[in-house]
């Protein structure tokens, strides 16, 4: 009986600590956002609003157009990891089942690509954007997005498809499935927590991409968000309570997205085909 | 046995097709930068004037030579290596946290994965606020509990330093956590229920079942973080501006600087291509450990 | 229709359609990147608005972006080092134009607007360094700015104390209003001390203030260890007094104003628009009881003080160069300068405007920020200014923090620009 309690206190605790970890500096801003200027060097600094106004959200929505960073944010990010998740499933699959003489140095490569500084790509890059004349355009970034999310996606998945026993692929072809059949049927959904995983990551590193945003869309329609948000800050002013404003306005789908999927991501997928 | 000849002539197209649109896009997206790259590292380029000149190996050279370069490599390798175990483990908690069976487990999920909402450019800024001299938390919390002075945390190279890393640290930590977590989920849990029938106790379960079958998901984890490390770029950079002087100044930051604000593409480039060696040097025996499980 | 009535409709449709396809083909289309807010691109529209009123071939369209000049430097340096030709003028700060120009991307504006001893003549004196590279014309002046003591009216007055012409005068007045005022948390001067733009000129003021060259005419390094050393302390000394507080090398622009605005601080160094902050906030508490003067001097020098603002120039790459001058030589002219001092309180380029009647009616503090601006100098104009200005505030900001001695920082500014500035 002890034993249970003090398991349970202790996962109380292991709780609050994950939960603190992750929620203190959302709530940070999300009480700063109700908070006037002025009260921002006030001493001591005080945790809640004095007066809570919501001039910021207004200000926010009206100094620049936050709605349309955020659309062009998530179509970007979900055309990005899209694509990737597809080119890097085929390639994933490739070098973790089909016997390949240089199945090492694929990997490499392709891992390889990740290793140079984005800045010192950015030139050549926005050149090519130029010449096929797709700048301020999805395109612009959705490929280059797609690139930069394909080391990741390939190596997650095919760490995945490694641990996924070949038995039942060949069950399923000597079903008479093909062999893009059972990648398709049989592979994918097994590593499904793998896909959604690389999905997200794929996801959030598009999101957060700020270097090539910039200099690709730069004009206003086609901006994205965390260049967006950089642009309430003046040369002489950063208005942090506006800021955070922007900032919950940009989490908070977001958080939606992922309370949603997390029962797919981290929820109870394990009742597949492994069972014993 | 190692097959090195294809099983039959199908699978040679199958590959081929498979890999095809993974290495058209890389064509068409990086293979040219890197290839300007490579090239630009082998002239003094730089934009304030005077074209290009062919020097050969004398960027290489210089750069063995200049204290900025020994300076900041040390700096990355050091947030490297801190950064990495770090998030490592506290991802790895995490993992274990939220895979915890609770009545509700959205909250815990969700905060697992809140850090990774926030965009990075701003985390840096944020946590820079945190650790303000007048005006951050930790300050606060710290004369509250305990009457202490303020630390100008920001302003001495290894409280600055140990900032950062404790930002990053949280940052990634998220990322390490969604991919462990997603490799407990593979784990049957049958394999448990058998081991419980055997008598085995928590210790054991966890190093003997949990360890080793997580370990694929840990070396993937392990790889992208220490990538990523070695780039460290946008957190020190709002944080401390890479200061005081120069004692958080990474890699990645003194590249930025010496390409856009010293307009020396040249040297810049020199200095990209230095760490890609440095990055696959690090990063290649995780690789082998990949390609080996088969 | 009758035939000759058809050759009729059919005659006038041409020409109609003749005139309408002239008109088509006289169109200019030009970009303008106008920076970004802290530039008031609202004004700016309306600035161009008036040219294309009165130029119906040419329309113009803005562009901003990049809030601050990091930023915006960023942007441009891709943008420019790809020969991008869809923008035609840019909007740059002051610093900006000697490294642009070296790098060959400005057209230069002698062959639209003359020699710049001609085209310079009516603006302000610092221009003729500012603008001219290698001789030639690399941009004109947008408009002014510079770095000003903003100070609180009431508390000199309550204390019957003068305007300090000196820092030892300043730091004295600071601690009797200090002392008198007993609120531990008034701070008696801020200054910016954070690795920013701005520490450059944190450095330079005091150096500046004893009578030294940071560089000659020609570009090379002139430093005074010893003068810039003394200058350097001279800040050192006021952290230590009381007067600045311990953590300077934090403070950014943003933050002595917000802090002054909120009554904290007595002295505050900072540009021209912060004047509007503390007069026309919502939430200032110094309203009314601001004052502003020139830059105190060290013991037995002169005032000194930064000069800032933006340029319009002319990009290399533009395909409408003969408007794009045309539109420059409009947007630096006079008449659009008090337009934006009226509108935007953006401070004049030419002396002339500074005291007509009309812009000091509306800004009645122009007057005081004349002579300040008049007497303002530029900072080191380099074609490797990026380099030259990471290093002096690096090291400013970290002689600051008190990691580094006055005299170790001096060293280091020396032996990296000796070799760039030469």
């Amino acid at each position: 009986m002890n034993e249970m309690f003090a398991a349970r206190g202790l996962r109380l605790l292991a709780a609050t600590i994950v939960v603190v970890n992750g929620f203190v500096p959302a709530v940070w801003i999300l009480l700063t956002s109700l908070k006037t200027e002025v009260e921002l060097v006030g001493r001591p600094i005080t945790y809640l609003p004095h007066h809570p106004v919501l001039d910021n959200y207004v200000r926010a929505f009206t100094d620049q157009p936050l709605l349309k960073y955020l659309g062009n944010s998530f179509a970007v990010a979900m055309m990005s990891t899209a694509a990737s998740l597809i080119v890097a499933a085929c390639a994933a699959y490739a070098i973790a089942r089909l016997n390949l003489r240089r199945r090492q140095l694929i990997l490499t490569c392709i891992v390889a690509s990740s290793m140079f500084p984005l800045v010192t790509l950015l030139v050549p890059i926005f050149e090519t954007m130029r010449t096929l004349n797709l700048l301020n355009t999805y395109t612009a970034l959705v490929l280059p997005y797609t690139v930069l999310n394909l080391p990741v996606c390939t190596l997650v998945l095919v760490s995945f498809f490694q641990s996924i026993p070949r038995d039942l692929e060949n069950a399923a072809m000597i079903d008479g499935c093909t062999r893009l059949g059972a990648l398709v049927r049989v592979v994918i959904p097994l590593a499904a927590p793998g896909v959604f995983t690389a999905g997200i990551l794929g996801f959030v590193n598009a999101w957060d991409e700020f270097l090539l945003a910039l200099s690709l869309n730069s004009s206003a329609s086609m901006r994205t968000l965390p260049v967006g948000i950089s642009l309430y800050q003046g040369e002489f002013a950063f208005p942090w309570p506006t800021i955070s404003a922007a900032l919950i306005v940009a989490i908070v789908p977001i958080a939606v997205l992922i309370a949603v999927f997390q029962e797919r991501v981290v929820g109870g997928l394990t009742q597949g085909g492994l069972k014993g | 046995m190692k097959l090195d000849r294809f099983k039959d002539p199908g699978e040679k197209t199958l590959a081929a097709m498979l890999l095809a649109p993974a290495f058209v896009l890389l064509v068409l997206v990086v293979v040219y930068p890197i290839g300007r790259l490579l090239w630009n590292s082998f002239f003094d380029l730089r934009l304030s004037g005077g074209g290009a000149k062919f020097v050969g190996l004398q960027n290489y050279l210089n750069a063995m030579q200049d204290a900025d370069f020994w300076n900041a490599t040390w700096n990355t390798v050091l947030i490297t290596l801190i950064t990495v175990p770090g998030a490592l483990v506290v991802g790895l908690c995490l993992a274990l946290l939220a895979n915890l069976p609770f009545k509700r487990r959205w909250p815990v999920r969700l905060a697992l994965l809140l850090p990774w909402a926030l965009p990075l450019a701003f985390v840096g800024l944020i946590f820079a606020w945190f650790f303000h001299t007048e005006f951050g938390v930790v300050n606060d919390i710290l004369r509250r509990l305990f009457g202490a002075e303020p630390t100008m945390w920001l302003l001495t190279p290894r409280l600055a330093f140990t900032a950062i890393c404790g930002a990053i640290i949280w940052k990634t930590s998220s990322f390490m956590a969604l991919i462990l977590l997603a490799g407990l989920q593979m784990i049957p849990k049958s394999l448990y229920e058998a081991a419980e029938v055997d008598g085995a106790s928590r210790w054991q379960q966890f190093s003997q079942i949990t360890i080793p079958m997580l370990m694929p998901s840990i070396v993937v984890a392990l790889i992208f973080r220490t990538i990523t490390a070695l780039q460290t770029f946008d957190i020190p950079v709002t944080m401390t501006h890479g200061g005081p002087g120069h004692s958080t100044q990474t890699l990645a930051m003194l590249i930025h600087a010496t390409t856009i604000d010293y307009m020396n593409v040249g040297y810049g480039s020199t200095l990209a291509v230095l760490m890609f060696v440095l990055s696959l040097f690090v990063t290649g025996f995780y690789l082998k450990r990949i390609g080996r499980n088969a | 229709m009758q035939p000759r009535t058809l050759q009729g409709v059919l005659t006038i449709g041409a020409l109609l359609l003749g005139l309408a396809a002239g008109d088509a083909l006289a169109q200019t289309k030009l970009r303008v990147f106008a920076g970004g807010s802290g530039q008031r691109p609202d004004v700016m529209r309306k600035v161009f608005d008036q040219y294309q009123a009165k130029n119906p071939g040419v329309t113009i369209e803005m562009e901003t972006g990049g809030a601050t000049s990091e930023l915006q430097r960023q942007y441009l340096s891709t943008v420019l080092n790809a020969k991008d030709s869809s923008i035609d003028i840019y909007l740059i700060d002051i610093v900006n134009p000697a490294q642009y120009h070296s790098a060959g991307w400005l057209e230069p504006l002698d062959a639209y607007m003359g020699a710049p001893a001609v085209a310079l003549k009516p603006y302000l004196p610092v221009y003729a360094t500012a603008d001219v590279v290698d001789g030639k014309l690399a941009a004109m002046p947008a408009f002014a700015d510079a770095l000003f003591m903003y100070y609180r009216k009431d508390l000199l007055d309550k204390y019957k104390l003068a305007e300090p012409k000196t820092w030892d005068e300043l730091t004295a007045a600071a601690k009797k209003i200090q002392a008198g005022e007993g609120d531990s948390s008034l701070q008696g001067l801020s200054i910016q001390g954070a690795p920013i733009e701005g520490a450059v000129c944190t450095f330079l003021i005091p150096y500046w203030s004893q009578g030294k060259e940071f560089n000659d005419a020609a570009g090379k390094l002139t430093l005074d260890k010893a003068a810039a050393a003394r200058g350097l302390s001279q800040w050192l000394s006021m952290v230590d007094a009381g007067v600045i507080k311990k953590n300077v090398a934090e403070v950014k622009t943003p933050d002595t104003v917000n802090e002054f605005k909120a009554g904290q601080v007595v002295f505050a160094a900072n540009w021209g628009f912060a004047w509007d902050r503390f007069e026309s906030d919502k939430d200032s508490r110094v309203q009314g009881k601001v004052g502003v003067m020139p830059l105190p001097a060290m013991r037995g020098g002169k005032s000194a003080t930064c000069v800032g603002g933006w340029q319009w120039a002319l990009s290399a790459f533009s395909r409408y160069k003969a408007e794009g001058a045309n539109l420059v030589k409009f947007l630096a002219s006079p008449e659009v300068s008090k337009f934006l001092a009226i509108e935007g309180s953006l401070l004049p380029t030419s002396q002339a405007v500074y005291t007509d009647p009309d812009v000091v009616k509306a800004v009645p503090w122009f007057k005081d920020a004349a002579t300040v601006v008049v007497a303002g100098r530029s900072r080191p104009m380099s074609r490797d200014y990026g380099q030259v200005s990471d290093t002096i505030r690096t090291t400013t900001s970290a002689v600051l923090a008190r990691t580094k001695k006055p005299e170790e920082g001096v060293d280091e500014i020396e032996s990296r620009l000796r070799r760039v500035m030469r």
